[in-house]
């Protein structure tokens, strides 16, 4: 779980209040078993895992990831809990959370299934 | 409908200053904020503020949100957080939807202090995962403890380039370079400094071609660029990074302000067309009741101290208006906040001053380090220019490397021996009191915002001297540690031992780092690197 993408200890910040007793949250991408920390927003805890993709555009298929991280790019959007273009930059990470990656506004399969196309 | 005296749109530096000041003349205030968290973008600046003491110079950021925020609550300002205003309209009007609910306000007042937004520069890949925006990679250190990546360009050398580039190195990631198309750098050269002497380069005259990789950034491909910022064919280098930070100006958020129908101006900022919203000297807008402050009124953003000034100014329009305060007071407070703004402006980096390429010299006449413009880091033989930075005197003394008008004086302030002086300009350069002797206290050195001083003690042993610097890496070195010094440029140039390494709550996370070098080296020596 250990991941060299976080900051433990910060010269100027210290250490991070999430990390002084670290609660570890589980969360599924895609099927596969992740975790990450109670105060993560969803896409701190993708970058940390190591995760850069979050969704694929409609037409061209381009991969896209966080951009500007404070909701306004809407670049980072997935589908959290069933529901698609949610912001994951602004949504904190919960226990049992399950993310998909976007294609277009739908998962792989359905994207898929109605383009009777693979991506 | 709900009534509020003052709407305020935005919790940031603007809005809540315009929010404390208004309640505290016993108005009721409503903030809403489009966030989960209120301050903006403040709570994401974790570096020392530049300026006077008046705008809360080598405080940071971060710690002036809380001290913000605090003001505002303990005046009675409601924050309402993920509220978004979605349209002002007659009669001041504020639709603002919350949840999924939307709630319509009504105000006597309404203040819009929506802040700006990144710009972006297009090239071939821009839109891969791993290309983001500067103020992005500090949202995710700053207020969400993870690397933004591992090795990173930084583009854009403007002041944002520049300080996210150094906390880009605080948090450990690798810093490969960064990059300008201009042929100089564009924010304060201190800021630069910090950069290079921990030995990354500058690239000015240098773009962003292409980000490469097949899902997410894999390396980037820069160019130098000629005088028309075109690349030059066969300068083109390819680059091991897998994040690429854009740090390419801000765009005022003026979207309310259209909507509302003040009157709104575009004006041509670096190529590209900025909308400015018309204010008058206290902010308000060619709608009478509505006020823009803050880097939302601006055709260039001037960051979060400009941002509280224009905040009050309005709120103090305002309370005058409504009869809360007299006419003659609100305008009484109002000249002395703007006199406060004029420090913060004036020097070099002025906006008047923007593109600029003429200044040559100082205000005080030193010839400007074009070392410093183009390679961020100021030569030994171009230093000797000023006196502040050449002083000799027995046992330690500031080295004062600030070399560039700009508006800040916190190292006047800091000195208990009154060693230095600032003039009542703040952004003359320091001068130091010759008949002064120095306590070595380590203030100075870790309370400049720009890190540019050091203390130098030329006597420290036979053959030896101690240059001591400001430090905020982590680990910190320990007493007896040895490695190599780098000079200015960030090249190691000898062996250096840490005799000392001080921290106090004055020093505010800045390590007072002491070590030891070849008495050669005493002006040349100003990082350490362990091993």
């Amino acid at each position: 779980m250990d991941s060299d993408m976080r900051i433990w200890e910060h010269p100027v910040l210290g250490k991070y209040e999430k990390y002084e007793e670290p609660k570890v949250l589980h969360f599924t991408l895609d099927g596969k078993d992740m975790t990450g920390y109670e105060g993560d927003s969803v896409a701190a805890a993708l970058k940390a895992a190591g995760v850069m993709t979050h969704r694929y555009t409609a037409k061209n298929h381009r991969p896209r990831g966080i951009f500007c991280a404070i909701g306004r790019c809407t670049d980072c959007v997935m589908i959290v809990n069933g529901q698609p273009n949610v912001r994951t930059c602004i949504t904190p990470l919960e226990e049992g959370m399950e993310l998909r990656t976007q294609y277009g506004v739908q998962t792989k399969e359905e994207w898929e299934a109605e383009n009777d196309e693979e991506i | 409908m709900k009534r509020y005296e003052v709407i305020v749109i935005g919790a940031g530096p603007a809005g809540l200053s315009a929010a404390a000041e208004a309640a505290k003349k016993g108005m009721k205030v409503a903030v809403f904020d489009e966030n989960a968290g209120p301050g903006g973008q403040l709570f994401k600046q974790i570096h020392k503020f530049f300026g006077s003491r008046a705008n809360n110079a080598r405080m940071r950021g971060f710690k002036i949100g809380r001290k913000l925020l605090k003001e505002a609550e303990e005046n009675g300002v409601e924050v309402f957080l993920n509220a978004v205003v979605t349209g002002i309209f007659e009669e001041k009007e504020v639709m603002v939807r919350i949840d999924d609910t939307v709630h319509h306000y009504k105000a006597d007042y309404i203040v819009i202090a929506t802040g700006a937004a990144e710009n972006m520069v297009p090239f071939k890949g821009w839109d891969k995962p791993g290309v983001m925006g500067a103020g992005a990679s500090q949202a995710l250190m700053h207020l969400q403890g993870v690397r933004p990546g591992r090795k990173v360009l930084v583009v854009g050398s403007g002041n944002v380039g520049l300080i996210v580039a150094f906390q880009i190195c605080q948090v450990g990631c690798d810093l490969v370079a960064v990059l300008d198309a201009a042929p100089r750098v564009g924010g304060y050269g201190v800021h630069a400094s910090k950069i290079t002497r921990t030995g990354v380069p500058f690239l000015t005259s240098h773009t962003i071609i292409e980000a490469k990789g097949d899902d997410h950034v894999e390396s980037a491909v820069i160019a130098e660029v000629d005088d028309h910022f075109t690349p030059i064919p066969g300068t083109e280098k390819e680059i091991e990074v897998d994040t690429v930070l854009l740090a390419v100006g801000l765009t005022p958020m003026n979207q309310l302000a259209s909507n509302a129908g003040c009157r709104v101006e575009y004006q041509e900022q670096n190529g590209r067309l900025s909308p400015v919203t018309i204010v008058d000297e206290y902010g308000e807008t060619t709608m009478s009741g509505i006020y823009c402050c803050g880097d939302s009124a601006k055709e260039t953003a001037e960051g979060a101290s400009s941002a509280m000034l224009q905040g009050k100014i309005a709120a103090e329009h305002i309370a005058a208006d409504a009869g809360y305060t007299t006419e003659a007071d609100a305008e009484e407070k109002a000249e002395e906040y703007r006199k406060t703004l004029d420090q913060l402006s004036g020097g070099m980096f002025d906006v008047k001053n923007k593109g600029r390429m003429d200044i040559s010299t100082t205000e005080e006449g030193y010839p400007i380090s074009q070392s410093l413009l183009r390679h961020g880091y100021i030569t030994a033989e171009e230093l000797k220019g000023f006196p502040a930075a050449s002083y000799e005197a027995d046992g330690p003394h500031p080295v004062i490397e600030c070399t560039q008008n700009i508006p800040c004086n916190p190292c006047r302030d800091v000195c208990p021996a009154g060693l230095i002086h600032v003039a009542e300009d703040i952004t003359r350069i320091p001068e130091i009191d010759y008949s002064q002797k120095c306590t070595n206290c380590g203030m100075c050195v870790t309370n400049c915002p720009g890190q540019a001083i050091f203390i130098v003690d030329n006597d420290y042993e036979p053959g030896y001297a101690t240059v001591s610097l400001p430090y905020e890496f982590l680990p910190y070195p320990e007493k007896g540690d040895k490695g190599k010094a780098l000079d200015r440029s960030g090249t190691p140039v000898c062996d250096a031992e840490i005799v000392s390494v001080r921290t106090a709550r004055a020093m505010d996370n800045t390590a007072f780092l002491t070590m030891k070098v070849p008495a050669e080296f005493a002006d040349t020596a100003r990082f350490f690197r362990k091993g």
